[in-house]
């Protein structure tokens, strides 16, 4: 680690504004993103800059010079240049300028040409991509459907939803983006799904599951009844003495699939009447063998 | 990465106002969409570019967009260049 005054070519005895003026004339000379071609003068200017770091805050200064840090104590993260970007960013970014070299493409050697192809590339630079959103019903979501999006200016896009889309998917719609600056080809839209919650559907992986409210009866004695499914209701059969969280499962009633569909996850759920009823308690207090029943044995400890 | 203007301003430290003196002086040209600009980190290592132009180097506002042009037609040639050096000769 060398030396920050050395660094900046001042006097230890050099007060904040020398530093400030040494800085200044030695990044004006380095400062990568001027010189993006010369790796040197890049390490020349980290060296500078850190020096800078170092000696322009004054507690970190009183601390080097008093031996307590070392040059180094002012290190910082890397800084990414601009050159950095530009040189990585492919053809088609905003600040390209070929007004350096676009008369090298009026002569006929190598670099004419190579200059020729640049030239033709940008002019065939497909349009810029455009991004919208849009939120699909639950119900829209699993069985798919046609949606119109309409545009900011006014106009409208339909938009084909397939079956099982899921929460945050895009879907490009070719050419229907900005048109190129040139003659290239447009760009394409790209549409990110939202999916709105249902009432009572909710998706896991493939599947949809449910909580069916059943009532006490229902649950004892069993009974035949509608389920609403995305595709619309079905008939399922509770057997007798079904429970609070039995779980039944409707074959390919889920999100369809290429290799076959989901299911739909019934969960039943007793409810008694909102309202109490007289008889039931009636029956309820004379049912012997209720009392002797204790769902919270387990529990006991 | 898509970065919206409040945390470009942010992440620059700029004054809202810079920001639109910079915009308006075309020297970055974020994209757009319905609501709001859309910039890049290419953005924001430029705009600590001309920050310090600016506060480092005591470039005034005409300079700026002078060398940003200078720089991006360099960039632009170097890209030229390499690109046909990648190709190999012929």
């Amino acid at each position: 680690m060398k030396d920050p005054y050395e660094v900046l070519g001042v006097p230890r005895t050099a007060n904040t504004a020398d530093i400030r003026k040494a800085y200044r004339q030695l990044a004006k000379k380095f400062h990568p993103d001027l010189h993006p071609g010369n790796k040197a003068f890049e390490e020349r200017f980290k060296e500078v800059s850190m020096a800078n770091d170092l000696l322009s805050d004054e507690a970190k200064r009183k601390r080097f010079d008093s031996g307590e840090i070392d040059a180094s104590g002012a290190e910082k993260p890397q800084q990414q240049y601009y050159k950095d970007y530009a040189a990585r960013s492919s053809t088609g970014s905003p600040y390209e300028n070929p007004s350096g070299f676009q008369d090298f493409a009026d002569t006929d050697d190598v670099f004419a040409k190579l200059f020729r192809q640049q030239e033709r590339q940008a002019r065939r630079r497909r349009g810029a991509d455009l991004h919208y959103r849009l939120s699909v019903d639950f119900v829209d979501s699993v069985l798919g459907a046609t949606r119109r999006l309409t545009l900011p200016d006014g106009g409208t896009l339909d938009v084909t939803i397939p079956a099982g889309i899921v929460e945050g998917q895009a879907l490009r719609l070719k050419g229907k983006g900005e048109p190129s600056p040139g003659e290239g080809p447009p760009g394409d839209a790209l549409v990110e799904i939202s999916i709105l919650p249902h009432r009572f559907f909710t998706r896991v992986g493939d599947d949809i599951h449910v909580e069916l409210p059943i009532s006490l009866k229902e649950a004892v004695l069993g009974a035949k009844v509608r389920v609403p499914t995305p595709g619309g209701a079905v008939m399922l059969t509770i057997p007798k003495g079904s429970n609070t969280g039995s779980i039944m499962r409707l074959k390919g009633k889920g999100v369809a699939r290429r290799n076959g569909s989901g299911d739909e996850i019934v969960k039943l759920k007793v409810v008694l009447p909102p309202e109490s009823d007289h008889e039931l308690e009636r029956f309820m207090a004379q049912w012997g063998e209720g009392a002797n029943y204790d769902p919270r044995k387990g529990m006991q400890s | 990465m898509m970065i919206r203007k409040t945390d470009f301003i942010f992440q620059t430290q700029l004054a809202e106002e810079t920001l639109e003196v910079w915009l308006a002086e075309e020297w970055l040209l974020p994209e757009e969409d319905q609501q709001d600009f859309i910039f890049t980190e290419a953005d924001i290592a430029r705009a600590r570019l001309i920050s310090s132009l600016i506060n480092d180097f005591g470039v005034n506002n005409e300079g700026v967009g002078i060398i940003l042009s200078l720089i991006d037609q360099m960039h632009s040639l170097r890209k030229a260049v390499a690109g046909k050096l990648e190709q190999g000769p012929k």
